[in-house]
């Protein structure tokens, strides 16, 4: 159950360090940077 | 069929709610959250100004607000698994039309209007009441955070997933993509098919008398209060930081940065405040992250900017952002029952909305007014030090129905 537990969360974390490298790459930050600049 | 069945039909499992609901909101939550990379595509394709894109997606965060009680009913009183059938269908026409809508017309119909009610018909009022009726009593606050959660993390993931699609296969594909994505709510709403036994056990109360009792108890009404100041702070902060940054000489990349840092935060924020709605009064949880955002913002505003200062702002932002939705609709729950939790989740979502739109608006008149955002963020400040108080007196005990104190 601890096993399951540690894996679910191993997971989870994984998950979203992997979601937030991927707002780090540069065509990602690039576009959103222009268009959340082009709004104002 | 043993005697025990025939007299109470077993509700769903918790894991089966939680795995099919949490889905549900992923998709319901993220498709929304991207809608902002359309823009571009969309307005230089079609011709249209950014004011067309800009009043169909303000027509969707109107109706999403507005049809949320009555999907709620609608869920409460024939199956949420029908209501979120019929959302999910909403929702992938909707998107399909998007695609194809060729006038500004056509594109606030569908973009606007048919999206709003999917929203309205897949979202967090309707899968909570199969939260509400399918966890036990002990468990509920911390599977609304774990659905909440769920949501937070679809915002997060379907950004990057988005700008991939319509780079990938162009804005008119990726609308179309989506829909068919939009569609896999179908067979996660049979998932939360409920025995229909199970909404009607216990206590009986007609729609209108729950409406009465509800809106005129002051517990709900200072939860719609606070509920308001929610909405009002995270669209003022999501819509009108990045200006405020520009304003301030900021680069594009730290703007970037700080959504990204919002999302991420927002998960563990919201899983969390759920969380601690097992060991604590609710009460007190909304009442802290009301006072925190509070002191965040004055903070945030009161130091020099830096891109460090950003991103401790938004990490901290990010912990306070969505963690109001489990500890809000779990005192509902705990307060009024679940018979009707999914309309009385679309009433208080409805005060969110109403928030959301004055702080968007209201940010964009007084910058407008003053040359400026410090009035609004004070405004933010003073409304969540408001909303700190006013959770304080909530009652979160049942309340006694004469009905039920006659019998």
């Amino acid at each position: 159950m601890k096993l399951h537990r540690i894996a679910a969360w191993s997971v989870a974390t994984l998950a979203l360090l992997l979601v937030f490298a991927a707002y780090l790459r540069p065509e990602l930050a690039f576009t959103l940077a222009n268009q959340l600049w082009n709004c104002f | 069929m043993t005697p025990t069945a025939a007299a109470a039909p077993a509700p769903l499992s918790m894991k089966q709610v939680l795995l099919c609901g949490a889905m549900i909101v992923t998709l319901s939550m993220g498709i929304r959250h991207g809608f902002g990379l359309w823009l571009q595509p969309i307005t230089m394709d079609r011709g249209w100004t950014r004011e067309t894109f800009a009043f169909a997606l303000a027509i969707q965060n109107l109706s999403w607000g507005i049809a949320g009680p009555f999907a709620g009913m609608l869920a409460d009183r024939y199956g949420a698994f029908r209501v979120l059938i019929i959302g999910s269908l909403f929702y992938a026409g909707g998107l399909v039309l998007m695609a194809l809508a060729t006038s500004g017309l056509a594109f606030t119909g569908s973009a606007g209007l048919v999206l709003g009610l999917a929203q309205s018909g897949t979202t967090y009022a309707v899968v909570y009441g199969v939260i509400g009726r399918n966890v036990a009593p002990e468990k509920r606050s911390w599977a609304m955070g774990v659905a909440a959660a769920a949501g937070s993390f679809g915002q997060f993931l379907m950004v990057p997933l988005e700008n991939w699609l319509i780079g990938s296969f162009g804005w008119q594909n990726a609308l179309f993509l989506l829909g068919c994505l939009a569609l896999a709510i179908v067979p996660l709403a049979i998932g939360l098919k409920e025995p229909a036994a199970a909404k009607t056990t216990g206590f009986q109360q007609s729609i209108g008398s729950a409406l009465r009792e509800a809106l005129s108890y002051p517990s709900f009404l200072l939860l719609m209060a606070g509920y308001f100041v929610c909405g009002f702070q995270v669209v003022f902060i999501g819509v009108h930081m990045p200006s405020y940054l520009k304003d301030h000489g900021l680069t594009p990349n730290v703007a970037t940065t700080a959504l990204a840092l919002i999302g991420l935060f927002n998960v563990v924020g919201t899983y969390a405040a759920g969380s601690l709605g097992e060991r604590m009064p609710k009460k007190y949880i909304l009442s802290t992250i009301y006072a925190l955002r509070a002191v965040v913002i004055v903070v945030f505003i009161s130091v020099p900017l830096t891109p460090m200062s950003v991103y401790v702002f938004a990490s901290t932002m990010g912990v306070l952002w969505l963690s109001t939705v489990p500890p809000t609709n779990a005192v509902i729950a705990q307060i009024f029952g679940v018979q009707y939790m999914s309309m009385l989740g679309g009433f208080v979502f409805l005060s969110h909305q109403v928030g959301s739109f004055l702080g968007v608006w209201l940010g964009g008149r007084l910058y407008d007014a003053t040359g400026s955002y410090d009035v609004v963020w004070w405004i933010a400040a003073a409304l969540g030090v408001f909303a700190a108080i006013v959770n304080l007196p909530v009652r979160e005990t049942a309340i006694t129905r004469a009905a039920q104190r006659a019998a």
